[in-house]
């Protein structure tokens, strides 16, 4: 739990600046400590990475942050071996799309080769701070903000 | 409300060229109003899909092509919503159309990929990605749609070699289309032993970068009149939607946003998915084809790689359609922004009995289209066209 974490969608404009976790730069600052933030819908349980302030599952807007778990097993993956230039350095490498254990998806990058990969293989989130390639090509609001990967288990 | 009519339609060449994005619409609109009036004696607005600036450095495309046109003052604009771009702009034109705002409309679509090179391209495509999580993860267009036929090859009896089977039905019905980028048949050897891009998908998997440019006048009944054009094609549904920017927070293997659309289409021309003749589907890589040939109706649930087959080959549960009649994405090419149009331009030339006799489909009389962005459905639009 964090200041991040349990809470509301913010219901005055103001409330939405940098530091709200309803916000990128709030999502980001809450993955750089280590949380890996969803807004959770009351009305279908449905779990929004990153939170924002609807739910696209049944239009709702009761919604409220909670920290998802780290763990989870690989729905699909393959591996780039063409990367835009950012990552070119990189290849090849392995992406997948990961359901954490609490049903929320999400795709990363997965330090693993990729014949070393299968579906359903038990993987952990890993938060790491971007490359210098990773920073020089980002945006600028965006250089400082952590990067999420996966490994196995 | 007044019926959206297809008066005619025009295309560029699909390939690599030394023509920019305008010159290959001057080709296009040259064929589409071979014999007709000037255009700006027809058309009252117009429509642009188009995908990224980023090759060319170049939007405004609406007010651009107006002006190639020899338009001035009329409603022009850009429809952007990555590779279903081309059919946003289709709908927009057929909407305008049916609300009677307007009574004839330009559906265009441009694309000018190959200036940047493949790294170039691979790189305004990724744009289509989720910046968030998706673009920081380093995922291409090649590998968002193999984790789509990773799942597919998981959950199903499909294998790479019923993928390749695609790949080689769309060669060889691009054999017979003079518009087609790649007019060579291949076979399944070629295609599986062609090089992962990402696997399971390998590059004979994947649709080509593309230049190219298409165009259709939409019209009411009254224009088609005026005009003295005996041979349109109506169209007869026309639906979009979207859903879930991210892959991850979609399901990889049932398109619900194709299932909707085509739905949405079928309804209003009034028939069920076994009333299509063709199929024109978003057979960027030949996964798509399967998992479009089961959203759309056509196939049942895990059977839709068999859509290479001859009817009479394939599970119960399947209906007769031919699938991809043009060569498709992967054959005819994809020219990112102009596809959706393309798809519309071999749906015209099969239901006006005017396609090569080598892909001419007898007594095609109903034509879907399905046109997606984003990976998978992002975003989708579908069309149904019918003989007039």
């Amino acid at each position: 739990m964090s200041e991040y974490t349990g809470v509301p969608r913010p219901t005055a404009p103001a409330e939405l600046t940098s530091d709200s976790p309803y916000t990128l730069p709030g999502f980001f600052a809450a993955l750089a400590e280590g949380e890996l933030l969803a807004a959770v819908c009351a009305d279908c349980d449905t779990r929004l990475i990153p939170p924002r302030t609807a739910c696209y599952g049944c239009g709702g807007r009761d919604l409220t942050t909670a920290a998802e778990p780290h763990t989870g097993t690989v729905v699909s993956y393959t591996e780039v071996r063409t990367a835009p230039p950012a990552f070119a350095d990189q290849v090849p490498y392995t992406v997948a799309v990961v359901e954490l254990d609490s049903g929320a998806k999400l795709t990363g990058r997965l330090t693993a080769a990729y014949d070393e990969v299968a579906i359903d293989m038990s993987v952990r989130l890993v938060v790491r701070a971007p490359t210098a390639a990773e920073r020089e090509l980002g945006l600028s609001y965006e250089t400082e903000w952590p990067v999420h990967t996966f490994e196995p288990v | 409300m007044p019926d959206a009519h297809i008066v005619t339609v025009g295309t560029s060449p699909f390939g690599r060229t030394d023509l920019t994005g305008r010159d290959l619409f001057s080709v296009a609109i040259t064929e589409a109003f071979a014999g007709l009036p000037d255009p700006a004696a027809v058309v009252d607005a117009l429509y642009v899909g188009n995908q990224s600036e980023a090759y060319e450095h170049q939007i405004m495309y609406g007010s651009l092509l107006a002006e190639w046109a020899g338009l001035r003052h009329v409603p022009a604009e850009r429809v952007e919503g990555c590779a279903a771009a081309g059919a946003l702009a289709l709908r927009h034109a057929v909407e305008d159309v049916r609300s009677g705002r307007h009574d004839a409309v330009l559906a265009c679509g441009v694309e000018k990929m190959t200036a940047g090179g493949t790294t170039g391209a691979t790189d305004a495509l990724s744009a289509a990605f989720d910046r968030a999580t998706e673009q920081r993860s380093g995922v291409t267009a090649p590998s968002q749609y193999a984790l789509l036929a990773q799942r597919y090859l998981h959950e199903t009896d499909a294998t790479e070699a019923d993928l390749a089977a695609i790949a080689v039905k769309n060669h060889a019905n691009a054999a017979a289309n003079p518009r087609a980028m790649f007019r060579s048949e291949t076979t399944v050897e070629t295609v599986l032993e062609s090089a992962y891009i990402a696997p399971p998908l390998k590059l004979f998997d994947c649709a080509p970068v593309t230049d190219g440019a298409a165009v259709a006048l939409v019209a009411a009944e009254h224009v088609v009149d005026a005009l003295g054009v005996a041979d349109t094609v109506r169209v007869a549904g026309a639906a979009a939607g979207a859903n879930n920017l991210a892959v991850a927070d979609r399901n990889l293997t049932v398109i619900e946003g194709a299932a909707a659309v085509t739905t949405e289409a079928y309804a209003q021309a009034g028939i069920a998915a076994a009333d299509v003749d063709i199929a024109e589907v978003h057979d960027a890589f030949t996964v798509c084809e399967a998992l479009l040939a089961e959203a759309a109706g056509f196939a049942p649930r895990g059977r839709g790689y068999e859509s290479a087959l001859a009817p009479a080959e394939r599970s119960a549960g399947w209906t007769d359609v031919a699938l991809s009649t043009s060569g498709g994405l992967k054959a005819r090419g994809h020219p990112v922004g102009a596809t959706g149009i393309a798809q519309a331009v071999e749906a015209f030339e099969q239901l006006t009995g005017t396609a090569h006799p080598d892909r001419q489909v007898a007594g095609a009389e109903t034509a879907l289209l399905v046109n997606e962005g984003g990976v998978a459905d992002a975003v989708t639009a579908a069309h149904v066209l019918t003989v007039a």
